[in-house]
């Protein structure tokens, strides 16, 4: 049995050891330091027989180095993999691009038409610029429930990738504008 | 001028990816399944990749810095710091080109905090001052580490010599030319399970010879 062990070693570190097999051995190698001790030997003569002469780290380093990581709190970062990192990597950008949108959005059919018209931009000394807003259809200062419905669903698809505050903010904002589109952004979030 | 590998492969997260696509060897895919294992929290696969790359680790630092005496400190340091990065290996390279950086950039960091020259392979030494330094990179800093590291090239050597000619070949086709037991195994002209047996057998044998040394 110890020699079947050993075998496996040996193989494991020719990198010939099939990977089904690997997670036991390296459980028994934990548990057991003749193993390791074993390792280690195989180690070190194959590293004396690729570089004969060579200086070879003494015999205490590898268990000096557990004692290094065993001494204080180590904590190894695991980055996410692919498949968790990929979608919302990729989607962020676009979900801002979204929420940028979605504000821009309620921003046209939030003010009223009147006050968008021919609208000026104070910046403070740095002149003033001429803003070219669509301006929707005339007497509409209130959304109707349609645009209520879209301007909703920005609300909806913005909660789901802003940070806390940013949602608040949002939200607070809409809520600010017209208390009907925050009822329908909250029917719409229920919604399965 | 140092001429260190580039130091993007550093602990910041970056791995640095093989210039070329090349399948992984055996020993790179086994490193790479250790590698998972310590990312899901299992230590002891992280003492078996020290134990494994401890030799060359050492010799490369001792070779940076010029000085066997500090090596396994900052070698010690390297492998600390791979462990605590572990998370952002990929497996886009080879494990060893991995830590070999990591190793690169500790050994550069400890210099430059010293205000020492590295050394550029070599090149700038003088003939003396090398000879120097290569006497001190094989046999390390006391006379007492000298005389062990002779004492386990001598033993394993001789070890080799006393073995069986199938375990001999076995051996020496797999720890220096780098076979694998497929390779072995056409070059010998038997089945890849005997092939795997010898140089079990073989290791053993040089073992039998060596803890005597090291125990």
């Amino acid at each position: 049995m110890t020699d079947q062990i050993r075998e496996q070693i040996s193989a494991l570190l020719d990198g010939e050891l099939a990977s089904g097999e690997i997670s036991l051995l390296v459980r028994r190698m934990e548990r057991d330091a003749e193993l390791r001790r074993a390792f280690g030997h195989y180690v070190l003569a194959g590293e004396s027989l690729r570089a004969p002469g060579a200086l070879l780290a003494s015999p205490g380093f590898a268990a000096r180095v557990g004692a290094a990581l065993d001494d204080g709190p180590v904590e190894v970062a695991v980055a996410p993999t692919a498949d968790a990192r990929s979608p919302r990597r990729w989607a962020r950008p676009l979900a801002g691009v979204a929420v940028a949108a979605g504000a821009a959005l309620a921003a046209v059919l939030l003010v009223p038409a009147g006050e968008r018209s021919g609208n000026r931009l104070a910046g403070s000394g740095m002149g003033s610029v001429q803003v070219n807003a669509p301006i929707l259809p005339a007497g509409g200062a209130s959304p109707t429930p349609a645009q209520n419905q879209r301007l909703a669903g920005y609300l909806v698809a913005h909660g789901q990738y802003a940070s806390p505050i940013g949602r608040r903010n949002a939200w607070s904002a809409a809520l600010a504008a017209d208390p009907g589109i925050t009822r329908v952004a909250l029917e719409t979030a229920e919604r399965p | 001028m140092a001429n260190f590998p580039p130091a993007d492969g550093s602990i910041d997260g970056h791995e640095p990816r093989d210039g070329n696509e090349r399948p992984a060897s055996g020993v790179e895919q086994s490193d790479l399944e250790l590698v998972r294992r310590v990312q899901r929290g299992e230590r002891g696969a992280f003492d078996l990749l020290v134990l494994r790359y401890q030799h060359r680790v050492v010799k490369l630092v001792a070779r940076l810095l010029r000085d066997p005496a500090e090596a396994e400190d900052v070698a010690q340091e390297a492998f600390v710091k791979a462990y605590r990065a572990i998370g952002s290996f990929r497996g886009d390279s080879a494990f060893y080109t991995w830590l070999y950086r990591i190793a690169v950039n500790t050994a550069r960091n400890t210099m430059a905090s010293r205000q020492r020259r590295p050394l550029d392979y070599e090149a700038d030494l003088s003939e003396s001052e090398q000879s120097a330094v290569e006497s001190r990179m094989r046999h390390g800093d006391t006379p007492e580490a000298a005389a062990l590291t002779d004492e386990i090239h001598h033993t394993v050597n001789r070890a080799v010599e006393e073995l069986p000619e199938d375990l001999r070949t076995a051996i020496i086709l797999r720890e220096i030319e780098g076979l694998s037991y497929e390779e072995i195994a056409a070059a010998m002209d038997c089945p890849v399970g005997t092939v795997r047996s010898r140089i079990f057998r073989a290791r053993e044998a040089i073992d039998r010879h060596l803890k005597p040394l090291l125990d």
